[in-house]
């Protein structure tokens, strides 16, 4: 080794001796000035957060879309097949199936539970009499656990031993067979999901609360209508929460089929209440085929996010 | 219009039967002999209860180990939820408003990956870090706060405070730890008792995590025992309504503890 690597190897090591005991004493100021600084303890805060959640969600969300591209059973490694994935899953019938199961019940429950959602709390939002009870009522189908929910919802619907027919019956309607007939079987999953729209309804309860009084009282002196109160007044001041709910609505009920679908009717009869993600629960974790699960949720999330948009144009103008 | 102002205690009655009525048809139908079809009569009392409906439960399976499994994580969970989710939450609304912005949109990005895009791989990573099997799968989002939501509640929370009251609190020589426990803490106790309820639903009413990740029997939780009821003795309809009532009891009695304190401060709420 010459004399010019050694001094140049020594100057870095000093250097970096100055600087680790400069960085020392900087720490040991904040320590004693700030008590480790406040903005630090805000990172040391938020680091189990972000971390965690990293972990959690971004990394196994990106790499979902980068495993459609493999074939992979969970035990070799995965191998690359480019669209061999998406090849199967347009041809495949059930698939098709599943994604029309998923997209009718998004389709048939989201308006239903926004509607719903916001007549109660449009009629509970006044002070009187038993309001209170009613306003907890509303809640509580919301609080039953997934698993207990559906085994209610297994019993309401039985067509022999169930409630519903019952009054159906005493009613002089129709009885239908609700496990066994297609059709009804999916508005049976839409009528579960209905029931328990209380986190809506708590969402549009609280909306209501900002609206400042004085604009009815206003409207109310220039001789307005109830309907053109709510129509001038109530709505476009909901707008922006209108907006948050279907968003967030459209993914949560595509995601709580799913414990419904595997409960009761466990996807059928006949595939007809086979939704997504049940469907990419089968493909996954018993065919272990993780690479042509990961492609049908990425159809799923193209759809769901056309939708998204699609309502976004629609009202998040402005 | 005036027609409803006649019939308005008649519908907010109506309301209030609808959503509870069902609960309590569960109830009596959790007390009929095993397999006696439903009759009008028999919706609305039962003559005979037939208590032995809950016992042949535990008969049937393990409960008391499943209770005990949910119990326990329910207990670890909640308790670091809470922790976690306040910590972050704290400290966003301390940030400055740049960086408030990026992470309030980092938290809406993780709020809308749908829970099914994240299974695969999830697996993948609970393999590697040797949790599957092991009851850490079911605890280990409480880690990280359990819900964006949560953590977002708490910010929104603290937000609405002025910046006066913190600035003070440091100008008095407080730190971060303790401004976050001896101010922000007691200034939150609605969100928390919010938090404290929708975090023991989401931990108490898990089946996906479990299914997915455990196949110990030892460490099955009760949703996974509600789904073994139906699996074993689906025709029972009697004794799957109480096991359903086995599990939802703890949470609707939360409920009713909790909700005075929820609705006094919904009308005042901090977060508007």
């Amino acid at each position: 080794m010459d004399d010019g690597l050694w001094l140049r190897c020594l100057v870095g090591i000093e250097l970096s001796c100055r600087g680790a005991s400069w960085w020392l004493a900087t720490a040991r100021y904040n320590l004693v000035m700030f008590q480790l600084g406040y903005r630090r303890v805000l990172w040391l805060f938020l680091l189990p957060y972000g971390i965690g959640m990293t972990i959690l969600i971004t990394i196994p969300a990106l790499s979902t879309a980068v495993l459609a591209f493999t074939e992979y059973d969970a035990l070799s490694p995965p191998t690359w097949v480019g669209g061999r994935n998406f090849g199967l899953m347009f041809t495949s019938p059930v698939v098709r199936q599943a994604l029309f199961n998923s997209l009718f019940f998004v389709g048939a429950a989201v308006p239903l539970r926004l509607i719903g959602g916001l007549l109660l709390a449009l009629l509970l939002n006044r002070p009187r009499g038993l309001v209170g009870v009613a306003r907890t009522a509303v809640f509580i189908p919301t609080l039953i656990p997934a698993p207990a929910y559906a085994l209610i919802g297994l019993w309401f619907f039985n067509p022999v031993y169930g409630p519903l027919n019952l009054f159906l019956g005493a009613a002089g309607l129709p009885q239908p067979a609700w496990l066994t007939d297609p059709w009804s079987a999916r508005w049976m999953m839409v009528f579960l999901a209905f029931f328990q729209l209380g986190e809506g309804f708590i969402l549009f309860f609280v909306a209501l609360q900002t609206i400042p009084r004085a604009y009815y009282d206003l409207a109310r002196l220039q001789g307005a209508s109830w309907w053109q109160m709510f129509w001038y007044i109530t709505l476009p001041f909901l707008r922006p929460w209108l907006l948050l709910f279907v968003v967030r609505d459209l993914l949560l009920s595509l995601q709580n089929s799913f414990v419904p679908s595997y409960m009761i009717t466990y996807g059928g009869p006949y595939y007809a209440t086979t939704f997504v993600p049940l469907l990419v629960y089968e493909i996954a974790f018993d065919l272990f085929d993780l690479g042509l699960a990961a492609a049908v949720l990425l159809l799923l999330f193209a759809v769901v996010g056309l939708l998204i948009w699609n309502v976004w144009q629609i009202w998040g103008r402005e | 219009m005036k027609f409803l102002h006649r019939f308005y205690p008649l519908a907010v009655l109506a309301i209030s039967i609808i959503f509870l009525l069902p609960i309590y048809w569960v109830l009596i139908q959790s007390l009929n002999s095993v397999g006696s079809s439903v009759t009008e009569q028999s919706l609305w009392w039962v003559s005979d209860p037939q208590w032995e409906n809950y016992v042949a439960l535990w008969e049937l399976l393990p409960f008391t180990r499943y209770l005990l499994n949910s119990l326990c994580v329910v207990a670890v969970a909640v308790p670091l939820t809470l922790l976690s989710a306040s910590t972050a939450g704290f400290a966003l609304s301390q940030l400055a408003p740049q960086a408030q912005r990026s992470w309030l949109g980092v938290s809406l990005f993780w709020l809308v990956i749908p829970a099914a895009a994240v299974w695969l791989f999830r697996f993948q990573i609970f393999n590697w870090a040797g949790l599957i099997d092991t009851r850490w799968v079911l605890i280990v989002p409480a880690l990280a706060g359990s819900n964006p939501l949560f953590v977002l509640f708490y910010y929104w929370t603290w937000r609405a405070v002025p910046n006066e009251l913190w600035e003070a609190a440091q100008l008095d020589g407080a730190g971060a730890g303790r401004i976050w426990w001896q101010i922000a803490r007691p200034l939150g106790r609605p969100t928390t008792t919010a938090v404290v309820l929708l975090s023991f639903a989401m931990y108490w009413g898990d089946f996906i995590d479990p299914v997915l990740y455990l196949y110990d029997s030892q460490l099955y939780t009760l949703p996974i025992g509600l789904q073994l009821v139906n699996q074993l003795d689906r025709a029972n309809l009697p004794l799957l309504m109480s096991a359903a009532l086995f599990m939802m009891g703890p949470v609707l009695f939360l409920y009713g503890v909790i909700q005075p304190a929820l609705l006094r401060h919904l009308r005042f709420n901090p977060f508007l």
